[in-house]
C-alpha cells in the first residue's frame, strides 16, 4: 500500500505514512458521512428537518455560505495580486488560496442544493431570470466563478508526479497554464460582482430597514462593503490556513515574507473597509434608516443583540486587527499576525451574521414579537460536512499535489543548515 | 381591500375560509406558528399595558399587494412573482418557485409562506379539494392572490356574456365573503363609487409600514388611536412572543 | 473509407447542435419542470359538475342558511345565503369548513350496535320499581326532541331530560343597550349573522372579568372580579347601593352608574353567559320582558304529539334512579357534568352514547354509537336564543354517511315500539295544514305564502332550498326565564377563578382549525391556559411551560401562556366538555408546574 502511495507523492517532499495519513482522514470521514446522512434527511424529508420557518426563511446554512464564500476570496484576490499586480512573493501560496477557494465554493454551492425547497429546478434562475434580483447575479456568477476555479484547480492535480507521466496531460496542463492571467482576470471580475450581489442580497431589502442601504445607481453601499471586506479577508484567511497548515504538518512551507505580504494586504484594505464602513453606518443610523419610519437605537434594543455587535464588528474585529496587522512590530510576531488575521476572519464572519441573522430576528411590524434561532442538529450536520469534504480534499491535495512550491527549498535549506558544523557562528 | 379593525372580532373565518378555497392542508403534528400556512392571518394586538387598562384588537395580514417597488417580485431570481398591471394583483408561481425564500425575508408583512411539510390531508377530505386551486407540494413558497381563480371565473363569466368589465359582485375573495362582521370589503380603490375607495379616504384609515414605500392595497381604517400606531415601527421594550 | 474518431467528433457535435434546434430538448427541460410540480401522493382535486345546493348548518343552535358549492354532489366549500333574513349570510369559522367533518381523523367510527340493543332491551325488561329510562338530549328543541319525548311518554317511567332550556329568546333588534353578564354575544352567541345585522343599533356593555373578543368591542368594558356579579346585578336593581357594589366587584362606581342609566332608558335587555342564570331576572326589573325577551316559540306540531313526556332537568330526577340512560351527543350542543349525572344512575345502569366523537361523554358510556355528522344527516334546527320568529328549518344531508351510523332518534323510537314514520315530514305537513306563515327559497330569494304552495311542494322546497318562517305573531312576554342546573360551590382553598375566555362547543370541528389554534396565536386550543404574570411567577412557570391544572374535581396537562391583560387571581381556560367535567359544580382551580 505505502508503496502505490509514495509514487504519487511529489519528489523533494516528505509526508508521513500512509497508515498514518488514513488515521487522519478517518475521523474527517466518518463526520462527513455523518454530514451527509443530515444533508439526505433534508433533502429527502424537506425542510422541516430545520429550525427555519416563515420568520427565520433563511437561518445557519445562509449565514455560513455567505461567510464561507467571504473567506474563500483569498482565492481570486490571491490571483489578482499575484498575476495582475504581479506581487510574487504570493506564488507561494497561490495553489494553497485555489484549493481553499474551490473547497469553500463548492461547499457552498453543495449547502445551497440542500437549503433550496427544489433542488432539481436550480436551472431555473438560468432558463427565466430576473434581472432585477441580486440573487439572480450571484447565482450566474457563483457558478461561473466555480468552473473557472475547477479550471485554475486542474493544472494542480494534473502537476501530481504520477499524473505528469501522462503526455497528454502534460501538454493540457501546459496549455492551460497559458491561460492563467485570463483566468485571473476573469476570476476577479466574478468575484467582485458575486462578492458584491451577495451584500446586495441584503442591502436592497426595502422591507428590512435593518439591512436597507442606500448605494450608488441600483448597487446599494453593502454591495461595495462585501466586496472590500472579502478581499480584505481572503489574504487573512490564507495566511490563518497556511499557518495552521505549517502547524499540523510540521513543516515549513512558506518565507516569513509572504505572511507579512498577506497581513500587509489585509490590514490596509481592512483599514479602508473599516473607514467605510463607518461612514456607511453613520450614514443609516442618521438617514435611512429614519426615512423608512424605523430609528436605528430601536434595533439594539433587542437583547441579545445590543450596540455591543456594531461594536465588535467594526472596532473590536475590524479595526483592531487591521491596525496589529499594519504594525510592523507586531506583524513580525506571529502570535500577533495569527490572532489578527483570526480577529478579522472573526470579524466578517459576524458581519455576515449580522446581515442574515439579527436582520431576521428583528420585528418590522409592530405587532411582530422578536425571534429567536438555533439550527438543528440536521443544519449542523450539513455544514459539518462541508467541513469535513473540504479537509479531506485539501489534506488529499497536500499530499498528492504541490501545494506550496516553496516547500521544497526551505526544506533543502533546513537540512544544508542542520549539516553545517555547530561551530558556524556562534556570536 | 380596507379592514375595518373596529368590527373585526379575530372569529377567523376568514382563515378557515381562505384555506378551504385554496387548498391549504391542515398543520401536521410538529407545526406550529412560525411553520404553518395561513394565507390572511388574523393576529391579536393590544395596547401594551396591563390589566385592566389592557386593550386588544384584531388585525387580520394578508398580501398587501404591493404597488411600488413590490420587494417580493424584485427579488425573485426566477421571475416566479409577477405583478398583473391590469388588477395591481401580485401573483405567486408555485410552479416556477425554487423555494430559495428570499421573498419571504424581503416582504415585511410576513406575508409569505413556505411549504415545509408536503401536504397532507386525512383520508377522505381531499374530496372536500377545490378544483379550481391547484395544491402545491413542499418546498415552494405561496401566498395569497386575492383568490385569482375567483377573478378568471368572473372573467370568464363576463366574456360569454359579452362584456368587457366584470361584475364586482361575481368576484369576490374568500375571507370577504366568509367575514361575518363585514369588516372586509373588496373592490375595485381605482373606482371612485366603491365602498373600498371610500373607504381609502377616511381620515381614520391607514397602511402598514406607509414609509417603507410599498404601496400595500390594504386599507386599515380605527376610530381608536392606539390601533392606528401599529401601523409604524415596532416599539422597542420587549414583549414575549404572542398569546394562546 | 474509414471512420476516424475525428469524424465520430463531428457528427457527435453536428448531432447535438442540431438536436437543440428541435423541440425534442425543449420539451425535455418542460417535462422536467412539470415532473419536479406533480410528484406522486400530492392529491388532485376531483373535476365535475358544480351545482350550488341548499342546507341549514347544524352544528349550534342558529342553524345558519348554508349555500354549498358542490363539484359532483360533493361539497367543496361551503357559504352564508347573504339575502337571509335571519343569517344574513353569515357562518362561523366551524361552520364554513363544517363539510370536512365526515373524514375527520378523531371521528368515532364504529360500535357495538346490536349489543348496545340487546342490553338495552334487557335493561329495560329486568329493571325494578321506580327505575327510569331516561333520554338526555343536549340539543332540545328539535323534531327529534319530540320523538324522544314520544319514546319517553310511552314507555313506563320514561324521563326526557335536558341540559336546561330556556323558555325565551331574545329579540336584538329591539334592543337599545344590551347589558351583557359574560355572554360571549359577539362571538359564538345566537346566530353570527343577525348579532352584527343589529350590532350599530345597540349599545353593548360587557360586564366579565377578562377581555374576551365580545369585551374587546364592547362600547364598554367592566373588568368586574370574578364571581361578583351577583353584587353588581343587585346594585342595578337597587337593592344594594352603587358604593357597595363598587367595593365588592371592583368596577368603579361611575361605571356602575352608567350601566344602570343606560339600563333604564328602555329598550334594554341584561344576558347572562348562562342562559339560565339568574341574572336573567333583572331583565323583569327593567321592563325587557314582552319586548327585548320574549316566549320563544316553536313551530307548529302534530296534534298527536302533544301526549309526550315533560321536559324534564337533570338535577329533578332522583338520585341512583335512572337504569337506562341514552345521551344523544350527536349534535353540539349543551353539556351537563359527568359529576352531576353520576348520582343519578342506578348501581348497575347503562349508558349508551350516540356520539361521533370519544372527548365527551364516550369517556364515561359503556356503549359509544357512532352518530352520524354534519352534513350526514337530515335534521332540523331548533329556534336559536336570538329566534323571535316562528321558524322551521331542515337541514338536509349534502353526502351519505362516511362510516356505519346510527341514527338516535331511529334508535329510540323503535326502542319505546313507536310506529315508523319520518317525523319531520309528519311536521312539515302539520305546519304546511295551518296555512300561516312563509316559504323563503334560497334559490331565488323569493317568499311565497304557505297556503300558496302543495304539502308535497313544501316538503320539497324545506328539503332542497328554503326555510318556513312566520313572523306574523305577537311578542309575548316570557313564561319563565330558566334555572341553572349547576349550582356553584365554593373552593376557596384554590387560588384560582377559572374563567372561560375561548367558546369551545366540544365536538368535532374541521382539521382545518389547526389554523386557529396551533398555526397562529388566534384561538385558544382546548389544552391552554393564561396566567397573569404574577400567578405565573408565584407558581414558578414559565411561558409555553407544560402545567397541570388542578380541580376539585380532577386534573389536566395543560400548556400556559403568559399574558398581562389577565387578572392576578384568574386562569384563563377553553371551555369543552373535558373543562367542564374538571371543573364541574366549582370554578376554582390551581396552576402547578408538571
Amino acid at each position: 500500500m505505502g508503496f502505490v502511495d509514495k509514487e504519487f507523492i511529489a519528489r523533494g517532499l516528505r509526508r508521513s505514512s500512509t497508515g498514518r495519513f488514513l488515521l487522519w482522514i478517518l475521523p474527517w470521514v466518518a463526520l462527513l458521512v455523518f454530514g451527509l446522512y443530515s444533508a439526505g434527511l433534508c433533502l429527502v424529508k424537506g425542510l422541516n428537518q430545520t429550525n427555519m420557518d416563515n420568520r427565520f426563511a433563511f437561518g445557519h446554512w445562509i449565514f455560513l455560505d455567505l461567510a464561507v464564500i467571504a473567506l474563500g476570496a483569498g482565492a481570486f484576490f490571491t490571483g489578482f495580486l499575484l498575476y495582475i499586480l504581479k506581487i510574487d512573493e504570493l506564488r507561494a501560496v497561490i495553489n494553497s488560496a485555489v484549493v481553499i477557494g474551490l473547497v469553500c465554493y463548492s461547499g457552498a454551492m453543495a449547502v445551497l442544493a440542500v437549503d433550496v425547497g427544489q433542488p432539481l429546478r436550480a436551472w431555473f434562475t438560468f432558463w427565466y431570470p430576473n434581472v432585477h434580483s441580486m440573487l439572480t447575479e450571484v447565482t450566474f456568477c457563483i457558478s461561473c466563478y466555480l468552473t473557472v476555479l475547477l479550471i485554475e484547480y486542474l493544472p494542480i492535480v494534473l502537476r501530481n508526479r504520477k499524473l505528469r507521466d501522462v503526455p497528454s496531460f502534460l501538454v493540457f496542463e501546459h496549455e492551460l497554464h497559458k491561460l492563467v492571467y485570463v483566468l485571473a482576470g476573469v476570476g476577479t471580475f466574478l468575484s467582485f460582482f458575486h462578492q458584491g450581489s451577495l451584500g446586495g442580497l441584503y442591502g436592497v431589502l426595502r422591507g428590512r430597514p435593518f439591512a436597507f442601504r442606500e448605494g450608488l445607481a441600483v448597487w446599494p453601499s453593502t454591495f461595495f462593503l462585501f466586496i472590500l471586506s472579502a478581499a480584505a479577508v481572503g489574504p487573512s484567511f490564507i495566511l490563518l490556513t497556511t499557518w495552521m497548515v505549517e502547524k499540523l504538518s510540521r513543516k515549513r512551507l512558506v518565507r516569513p515574507a509572504v505572511f507579512g505580504r498577506l497581513a500587509r494586504v489585509s490590514g490596509l484594505l481592512l483599514a479602508v473597509y473599516v473607514l467605510a464602513k463607518a461612514v456607511d453606518t453613520l450614514v443609516w443610523i442618521n438617514r435611512t434608516s429614519p426615512e423608512t419610519g424605523f430609528q436605528a437605537w430601536q434595533y439594539y434594543s433587542w437583547k441579545p443583540f445590543g450596540t455591543w455587535i456594531l461594536f465588535a464588528e467594526i472596532v473590536l474585529f475590524g479595526l483592531l486587527p487591521a491596525l496589529v496587522m499594519l504594525t510592523p512590530r507586531l506583524r513580525a510576531h506571529t502570535g500577533w499576525l495569527v490572532t489578527a488575521a483570526a480577529m478579522a476572519c472573526c470579524g466578517v464572519a459576524l458581519n455576515r451574521f449580522v446581515m442574515t441573522v439579527q436582520t431576521l430576528a428583528l420585528p418590522t411590524l409592530s405587532f411582530d414579537p422578536y425571534l429567536s434561532y438555533f439550527p438543528s442538529w440536521q443544519e449542523i450536520g450539513t455544514f459539518l460536512a462541508v467541513v469535513a469534504y473540504g479537509v479531506l480534499v485539501y489534506s488529499f491535495s497536500f499530499r498528492y499535489f504541490n501545494l506550496f512550491p516553496e516547500e521544497r527549498e526551505l526544506r533543502l535549506e533546513a537540512a544544508a543548515q542542520e549539516e553545517e558544523p555547530a561551530l558556524a557562528g556562534r556570536y | 381591500m380596507s379592514i375595518d379593525i373596529d368590527k373585526c372580532n379575530g372569529c377567523g373565518a376568514c382563515m378557515v375560509a381562505c384555506a378551504v378555497e385554496n387548498n391549504i392542508p391542515p398543520a401536521p403534528e410538529a407545526a406550529n406558528d412560525r411553520k404553518g400556512i395561513t394565507w390572511i392571518r388574523v393576529y391579536k394586538v393590544d395596547n401594551h399595558r396591563a390589566y385592566p387598562e389592557r386593550r386588544t384588537a384584531f388585525v387580520p395580514v394578508l398580501c398587501q399587494q404591493c404597488g411600488h417597488d413590490t420587494p417580493c417580485a424584485h427579488v425573485c431570481p426566477q421571475q416566479a412573482v409577477d405583478v398583473d398591471p391590469a388588477t395591481g394583483i401580485v401573483g405567486q408561481m408555485p410552479e416556477r418557485c425554487l423555494g430559495c425564500r428570499y421573498c419571504m425575508v424581503a416582504c415585511p408583512y410576513h406575508a409569505r409562506y413556505f411549504n415545509w411539510w408536503d401536504p397532507k390531508w386525512p383520508a377522505g377530505m381531499e374530496k372536500t379539494l377545490n378544483p379550481d386551486v391547484a395544491p402545491r407540494m413542499r418546498g415552494v413558497v405561496e401566498k395569497c392572490n386575492f383568490c385569482h381563480g375567483r377573478w378568471h371565473a368572473a372573467q370568464q363569466k363576463a366574456a360569454a356574456a359579452g362584456k368587457r368589465e366584470i361584475d364586482a359582485a361575481d368576484y369576490v375573495p374568500a375571507c370577504v365573503e366568509a367575514c361575518p362582521t363585514g369588516a372586509l370589503r373588496f373592490g375595485d380603490l381605482n373606482d371612485a363609487s366603491t365602498e373600498v375607495a371610500h373607504d381609502a379616504q377616511r381620515p381614520e384609515s391607514f397602511r402598514l409600514l406607509e414609509k417603507l414605500g410599498t404601496e400595500p392595497k390594504i386599507h386599515y381604517r380605527s376610530q381608536r388611536d392606539w390601533v392606528r400606531e401599529i401601523a409604524s415601527a415596532p416599539r422597542p421594550e420587549g414583549k414575549d412572543g404572542l398569546r394562546g | 473509407m474509414t471512420t476516424t474518431r475525428r469524424n465520430l467528433f463531428k457528427f457527435v457535435g453536428g448531432g447535438a447542435a442540431g438536436a437543440l434546434l428541435t423541440p425534442a430538448p425543449w420539451r425535455l427541460i418542460t417535462d422536467a419542470a412539470l415532473w419536479s410540480e406533480n410528484w406522486p401522493g400530492i392529491p388532485r382535486p376531483a373535476r365535475g359538475e358544480i351545482r350550488a345546493r341548499f342546507t341549514h348548518c347544524t352544528l349550534c343552535p342558529a342553524g345558519c342558511a348554508v349555500r354549498a358549492r358542490c363539484v359532483n354532489g360533493q361539497p367543496v366549500s361551503l357559504a352564508g345565503v347573504k339575502p337571509h333574513p335571519i343569517g344574513h349570510g353569515a357562518l362561523c369559522p366551524w361552520g364554513i369548513a363544517g363539510h370536512h367533518l365526515p373524514y375527520h381523523p378523531a371521528r368515532v367510527r364504529q360500535g357495538p350496535v346490536k349489543e348496545a340493543v340487546a342490553a338495552v332491551a334487557r335493561a329495560i325488561a329486568q329493571r325494578g320499581a321506580g327505575e327510569r329510562v331516561a333520554v338526555l338530549d343536549l340539543r332540545p328543541g328539535r323534531t327529534v326532541s319530540w320523538t324522544y319525548r314520544r319514546a319517553m311518554a310511552a314507555i313506563e317511567n320514561g324521563l326526557y331530560l335536558t341540559p336546561g332550556q330556556p323558555a325565551y329568546s331574545i329579540d336584538l333588534a329591539a334592543a337599545k343597550t344590551v347589558v351583557s353578564f359574560g355572554a360571549p354575544l359577539l362571538d359564538g352567541w345566537g346566530t353570527p349573522g343577525n348579532v352584527f345585522a343589529a350590532r350599530d343599533h345597540f349599545r353593548l356593555i360587557q360586564i366579565e372579568p377578562v377581555e374576551t373578543r365580545t369585551a374587546a368591542l364592547a362600547d364598554m368594558w367592566l373588568p368586574i372580579r370574578p364571581g361578583t356579579e351577583s353584587v353588581l346585578a343587585a346594585a342595578l336593581a337597587g337593592e344594594t347601593t352603587i358604593a357597595e357594589a363598587a367595593r365588592v366587584t371592583g368596577v368603579e362606581e361611575e361605571a356602575v352608574g352608567a350601566v344602570q342609566e343606560a339600563a333604564q332608558s328602555g329598550s334594554a335587555v341584561v344576558l347572562a353567559a348562562d342562559p339560565g342564570s339568574p341574572l336573567m331576572s333583572l331583565n323583569a326589573k327593567f321592563g325587557a320582558l314582552g319586548r327585548t325577551v320574549v316566549a320563544r316559540r316553536e313551530s307548529p306540531l302534530p296534534d298527536a304529539w302533544k301526549k309526550a313526556a315533560p321536559v324534564a332537568e337533570m338535577a329533578a330526577a332522583p338520585d341512583g334512579a335512572i337504569r337506562v340512560l341514552l345521551i344523544d351527543e350527536s349534535l353540539p350542543g349543551g353539556y351537563v357534568p359527568w359529576s352531576t349525572i353520576e348520582p343519578k344512575l342506578a348501581a348497575n345502569a347503562i349508558v349508551v352514547v350516540f356520539s361521533s366523537t370519544s372527548e365527551g361523554y364516550a369517556r364515561h358510556a359503556q356503549y359509544v354509537l357512532p352518530a352520524p355528522v354534519y352534513p350526514e344527516a337530515a335534521e332540523d334546527i331548533g329556534p336559536a336564543i336570538d329566534t323571535v320568529a316562528e321558524v322551521f328549518r331542515i337541514a338536509a344531508p349534502l353526502v351519505a354517511p362516511v362510516v356505519p351510523v346510527v341514527k338516535p332518534g331511529e334508535f329510540v323510537a323503535q326502542m319505546a315500539g313507536l310506529p315508523q314514520g319520518d317525523p319531520l315530514r309528519e311536521r312539515a305537513d302539520a305546519i304546511h295544514k295551518t296555512g300561516r306563515g312563509a316559504l323563503l327559497s334560497y334559490a331565488d330569494g323569493k317568499s311565497t305564502p304557505a297556503k300558496e304552495v302543495t304539502a308535497d311542494d313544501f316538503w320539497k322546497t324545506l328539503n332542497q332550498s328554503g326555510c318556513w318562517m312566520d313572523e306574523t305573531g305577537k311578542k309575548a312576554a316570557p313564561s319563565g326565564l330558566g334555572r341553572s342546573v349547576t349550582r356553584l360551590t365554593s373552593h376557596d382553598e384554590l387560588p384560582l377563578a377559572v374563567v372561560v375566555a375561548e367558546f369551545n362547543r366540544g365536538g368535532l370541528a374541521s382539521p382545518l382549525m389547526s389554523k386557529l389554534e396551533r398555526e397562529s396565536n388566534l384561538r385558544m386550543a382546548a389544552n391552554r391556559v393564561v396566567l397573569s404574570p404574577a400567578d405565573a411567577r408565584a407558581n414558578g412557570i414559565e411561558s409555553g411551560g407544560r402545567c397541570l391544572l388542578e380541580t376539585a374535581c380532577g386534573r389536566m396537562n395543560v400548556v400556559a401562556t403568559i399574558d398581562a391583560g389577565v387578572p392576578s387571581g384568574v386562569v384563563e381556560v377553553a371551555g369543552g366538555p373535558r373543562m367542564a367535567d374538571l371543573c364541574g359544580a366549582s370554578r376554582r382551580a390551581r396552576v402547578v408546574r408538571a
